[in-house]
């Protein structure tokens, strides 16, 4: 008998128990929706994180180089380590898209009258809400802005030669540039910073961070080698921005090597760290919760399973005397067996579709009210679903369809 | 003639050996020949319908030897005995036996589908069974929509579909009036005529006066063999 014959003939039997078929539809979808709005949920979930992560400027690398060496002061006397750092860097630009130090400027920033000295935090009357805030300074490579992600709004960056030459500029944000020179062009303007004359050179575009008064705005950036003149120590922290999540360990690895070789462990110590290994953990528990919800959905799949079996074993019984006479006129054991395992295949492939549109509902709704966004079903998803109900089908259906063929016919025909 | 069927000292005991033991046959040897027209006889319980169920393969017997055109069926796979049982035996039922889901159509398709045979092809086998048994305007109906005589006809129609060599028919007019069962008849000697084996299992003596040869059984033994009368 051919497949399609034997398709025809499951659909027969099917359409004409619409009320068996209901059932065990019903016995099945419930666990594949199940299913599937756990697992979509648990993507869309995966993803949230990716994307809060990357937010928070994921992919970045902390490096901390250090010295055990005082002078009689306290000032630490450990040796800048940043060019060594910023050419190495550059020569792994596969895996690395920009080093920068990391530092504050610890200096009084002026422009006529208006000064950071003892400057306070504003406040709007009406709604009590920051105003204003005294922007705060950070020396910085030319590369700051792509491991900060800044993007330029005017003018220029800070240069390679600004850093080696000593060059009093600087960049600065818009709630900064704000905070000084209001609605005037910032651009060749001069800040005092201690008494020493900065010029402002570039203007960068507001980036935000979701707080009411965008500090990520207010800052300034200075070439990190005017800490001659400004004081302080040798930067001792750096961020290094990996090219992706997959470079980052690599990256980590190499920079680790690098420093290995480089810091006299006798005098200092370094440290390369990465949020991604807080990510690792937070995977790891979302791949726990799946696997318990996962564990859950997998015994309500179990329990429609039997239900389907005691629903097709049923069907066997109520059938057997077709069944003789199907053998007596020619059926061959894989004939009945096909028959069967088709028409439960069939009805869990239906349970299938509608536990998919309901999943899909279930991942819709579950995303808005937990995550408030959008999670549609991956198509992955979807095809499991349908192929997992297609599988439980002929799984539970094999014990009755393997029942049905080995009916003696004489005594199947003797059935009523 | 060539010999189609060959029994040799066949047994069918259901619960050997325990107090409730039935020989249901109890020793049968007997030979058919091709074209023959064979009514089977004897009181209920004899042995009748065992008897038509192993030669019919649809049955094994607890002793014995059963060849079929010479080949001893215990040496057929299931697949080969529903193949025999597909192509070359048609069986008609005192209960009918239709599938009560399918139509008369669908019933009578049943057998050809089980061959393979492609639609077009099958679609005029079909029609042609229908049409001799003068059923052929009933094809969409259901079996619960016929009266018992026409049920009998689509059995038929069915049975002789796949233009099998032997027809076995189990008591084919136990349910029908006389004039319904005489012309259930007329329709088996017809087809021995064109050729069919046919072997017919009936309590009524009338009928089996009709036949070439009458085998009679009792307790599950031969206990007369009139021998194809010329
Ligand atoms: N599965 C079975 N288990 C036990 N005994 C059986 C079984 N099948 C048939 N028998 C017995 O075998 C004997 C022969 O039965 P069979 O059906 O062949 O009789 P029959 O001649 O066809 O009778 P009837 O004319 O009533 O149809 C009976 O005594 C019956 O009870
Ligand atoms: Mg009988």
């Amino acid at each position: 008998m051919n497949i399609l014959q034997s398709f025809k003939m499951a659909w027969r039997s099917i359409a004409g128990k619409r009320g068996r078929s209901i059932l065990t539809i019903l016995s099945i979808f419930i666990g594949i929706a199940a299913v599937m709005t756990i697992v979509s949920v648990m993507e869309g979930m995966k993803d949230y994180t990716r994307q809060q992560y990357s937010q928070m400027g994921s992919n970045k690398i902390t490096v901390s180089i250090y010295s055990w060496m005082w002078d009689e002061n306290g000032n630490s006397t450990g040796k800048d380590y940043f060019p060594d750092l910023y050419n190495y860097c550059n020569s792994i630009s596969e895996y690395v898209l920009g080093v920068s130090p990391q530092g504050y400027v610890n200096a009084t920033v002026s422009y006529g009258t208006k000064t950071t000295a003892n400057a306070q935090y504003e406040y709007d009357e009406q709604t009590g809400r920051v105003k204003s805030a005294p922007p705060r300074s950070f020396y910085a490579s030319d590369q700051y802005l792509i491991v900060n992600s800044y993007e330029l709004a005017k003018g220029r960056n800070l240069t390679l030669l600004d850093i080696e030459d000593y060059h009093q500029v600087c960049v600065i944000g818009p709630e900064a540039a704000n905070y000084f020179f209001e609605r005037m062009n910032p651009i060749g303007k001069k800040l005092l910073f201690n008494g020493n004359e900065f010029e402002v050179v570039g203007l960068l575009s507001p980036k935000g961070d979701g707080t009411e008064f965008n500090q990520n705005d207010n800052v300034i950036l200075l070439p990190y080698t005017t800490r001659r003149v400004l004081g302080g120590e040798a930067p001792t922290e750096f961020q290094v921005q990996a090219r992706d999540s997959e470079s980052l360990p690599i990256a980590m690895s190499l920079i680790g090597g690098f420093l290995k070789g480089l810091v006299d462990n006798r005098t200092g110590g370094y440290n390369v760290y990465s949020e991604s290994n807080w990510q690792q953990y937070e995977n790891q528990y979302l791949t726990m919760i799946s696997l318990v919800l996962g564990g859950i959905a997998a015994i309500s799949l179990v329990v429609g399973g039997i239900g389907i079996m005691n629903i097709m074993l049923v069907t066997v019984t109520e059938r057997t005397k077709e069944i003789g006479i199907r053998r007596a006129i020619g059926a061959q054991k894989s004939s009945i067996i096909s028959q069967f395992l088709i028409e439960a295949g069939m009805l869990c492939g239906m349970g299938g579709l509608v536990g998919i549109f309901f999943g899909t509902i279930g991942s819709l709704v579950l995303g808005n009210l937990l995550y408030h966004i959008t999670i549609w079903p991956l198509p992955w998803v979807t095809a499991a679903a349908l192929g997992l109900s297609i599988f439980l089908g002929l799984i539970f259906g094999s014990y009755p369809a393997w029942k049905a063929a080995n009916l003696q016919p004489v005594e199947a025909l003797r059935a009523e | 003639m060539a010999r189609l069927i060959e029994t040799k000292d066949v047994y069918k005991i259901y619960a050997e050996g325990l107090e409730s033991e039935v020989r249901a046959l109890d020793g049968v040897s007997v030979n058919i020949d091709e074209g023959e027209f064979v009514a089977i006889v004897g009181q209920s319980g004899s042995g009748k319908s065992t008897l038509m169920n192993i030669l019919g393969c649809l049955d094994v017997p607890t002793r014995g030897d059963y060849l079929l055109r010479g080949t001893d069926v215990k040496e057929l796979s299931d697949k080969r005995l529903s193949r025999i049982r597909n192509k070359e035996i048609g069986f008609i039922f005192q209960q009918y036996n239709l599938v009560k889901t399918l139509t008369v159509q669908e019933n009578v398709e049943l057998p050809l589908i089980y061959q393979n045979i492609r639609y077009d092809q099958r679609f005029d086998m079909v029609k042609d069974a229908l049409e001799k048994m003068g059923i052929a305007d009933k094809y969409k109906h259901y079996p619960s929509q016929l009266s018992g005589g026409q049920q009998q006809r689509v059995a038929i129609a069915r049975a002789i579909a796949t233009k099998p060599e032997i027809i076995m028919a189990d008591e084919p007019t136990g349910a029908l009036d006389s004039k319904t069962g005489n012309d259930i008849l007329a329709f088996l000697k017809e087809f021995n005529q064109e050729g069919t084996t046919v072997i017919l299992i009936t309590h009524d003596n009338s009928i089996a006066a009709q036949a070439n040869r009458r085998i009679r059984i009792a307790d599950g033994k031969i206990i007369e063999d009139t021998g194809v009368k010329q």
